[in-house]
């Protein structure tokens, strides 16, 4: 369906590296957030840190759906009978995918920080922080589940 | 007049804080006013991307994706090792014990760096020279080079931005690492292991690039 020039396979390309790049970029950041937390409160209650690894977890958990996309885009990939419906198609796949994932490791990372300190000092906030990054983590699911609907598309 | 000059001196306000906000106007000034030109003198069809990517040669392409996947990598490195290295020196005050141990953070930041130097070898090693009547008669043999080119690009901005996205991570974590081992030594190990799980994210960019790479072939063979 299409046609197929020669600059198609770029958009399949900046699809892929989008995927990955902004889905990073989120996971790095909530990794990040809320391992400055984790080192903070560790100082006073060290036997919670091993409970307060769960939004480390889920950001990298972002990162994955950002890789699960991309190896899949860049599997499609081929130099001739690429076309442009492919490349775009491709391209806004990847761009769902990254910019929710960038989004939700913003969520985890603002939540998890606040959450492991608050856990610290009150045990019982847990199960309160579990749920609302489970919130934050389906708005990067949100965004997979477009991408791989996208993806199907022939 | 010495008086109100002194005065001016002491208390003239700072307009440095407007500098990234202006140059950020007046770019996106210049390109709307460019645009705008073309589209209102009847030129609206020669703003071609289409265009644009098949004329630029893929040679740039590649090499930009080699200069991009080492250089921002290194700069991740950097800016990781930064944090981390003014929260040890800064915590070694107090307790000079951390300054070994916490080496390794300083290590998996270098890590990063170490990412993107192999994607871009690698990268490089991919660049091949094509005949150019060859590609000017075969339609294949071009597709496969201008696809090439493009997937090199696309591999090394993302090994170059991923790795600058976990040097920082990782070189934040480092920095928490560094003063919680500095009040209690036993928490070292556990926070470590948040900075593998950011080390990890790194891992993952270098896996898109590798998977990108192989599927690209520049040259003359078919």
């Amino acid at each position: 369906m299409g046609e197929d020039p020669i600059y198609s396979p770029f958009f399949g390309v900046m699809g892929a590296t989008s995927a990955m790049v902004f889905s990073a970029m989120g996971a790095a950041y909530g990794t990040a957030k809320s391992g400055t937390g984790i080192a903070a409160m560790a100082v006073m209650r060290p036997e919670a840190i091993m409970k307060s690894m769960l939004p480390v977890i889920m950001a990298g958990i972002i990162a994955i759906y950002g890789v699960v996309v991309a190896v899949l885009i860049a599997g499609e990939l081929t130099a001739t009978g690429y076309t442009l419906f492919k490349g775009f198609v491709h391209l806004g796949a990847g761009l769902s995918v990254g910019l929710s994932g960038l989004a939700a490791g913003y969520a985890v990372g603002a939540v998890g920080d606040a959450g492991v300190r608050g856990t610290a000092q009150q045990p019982r906030l847990f199960v309160g922080m579990v749920l609302i990054l489970i919130f934050a983590e389906v708005l990067g699911l949100y965004g997979l589940i477009v991408a791989i609907y996208l993806y199907a598309k022939k | 007049m010495l008086s109100t000059t002194t005065y001016a001196m002491n208390n003239s306000p700072s307009y440095g804080k407007y500098y990234y906000g202006g140059l950020y106007s007046l770019l996106s000034f210049i390109l709307t006013v460019i645009v705008l030109y073309y589209v209102l003198t009847g030129r609206g069809e020669r703003i071609d991307i289409g265009w644009f990517l098949s004329e630029t040669s893929p040679y740039m392409w590649a090499s930009l994706g080699v200069g991009i996947a080492v250089s921002l990598s290194v700069v991740g490195a950097a800016l990781g090792i930064y944090t981390t290295g003014t929260s040890i020196i800064g915590g070694g005050v107090k307790a000079p014990r951390i300054k070994t141990k916490n080496l390794i953070s300083v290590i998996f930041c270098e890590a990063v760096a170490i990412y993107g130097l192999i994607i871009a070898i690698v990268l490089s090693g991919n660049i091949e020279s094509y005949t150019q009547s060859l590609v000017d008669t075969d339609d294949v043999i071009k597709a496969r080079n201008w696809y090439a080119g493009y997937c090199m690009f696309g591999a090394g901005v993302t090994t170059g931005v991923v790795n600058l996205v976990c040097g920082i991570c990782v070189g934040q974590v480092g920095s928490g690492a560094a003063l919680s081992d500095a009040a209690d030594p036993t928490l070292f190990v556990r926070i470590l292991i948040v900075e593998i799980f950011g080390s990890a994210i790194g891992l993952f960019g270098l896996i898109i690039s590798v998977l990108l790479t192989s599927k690209a072939k520049m040259g003359d063979k078919n």
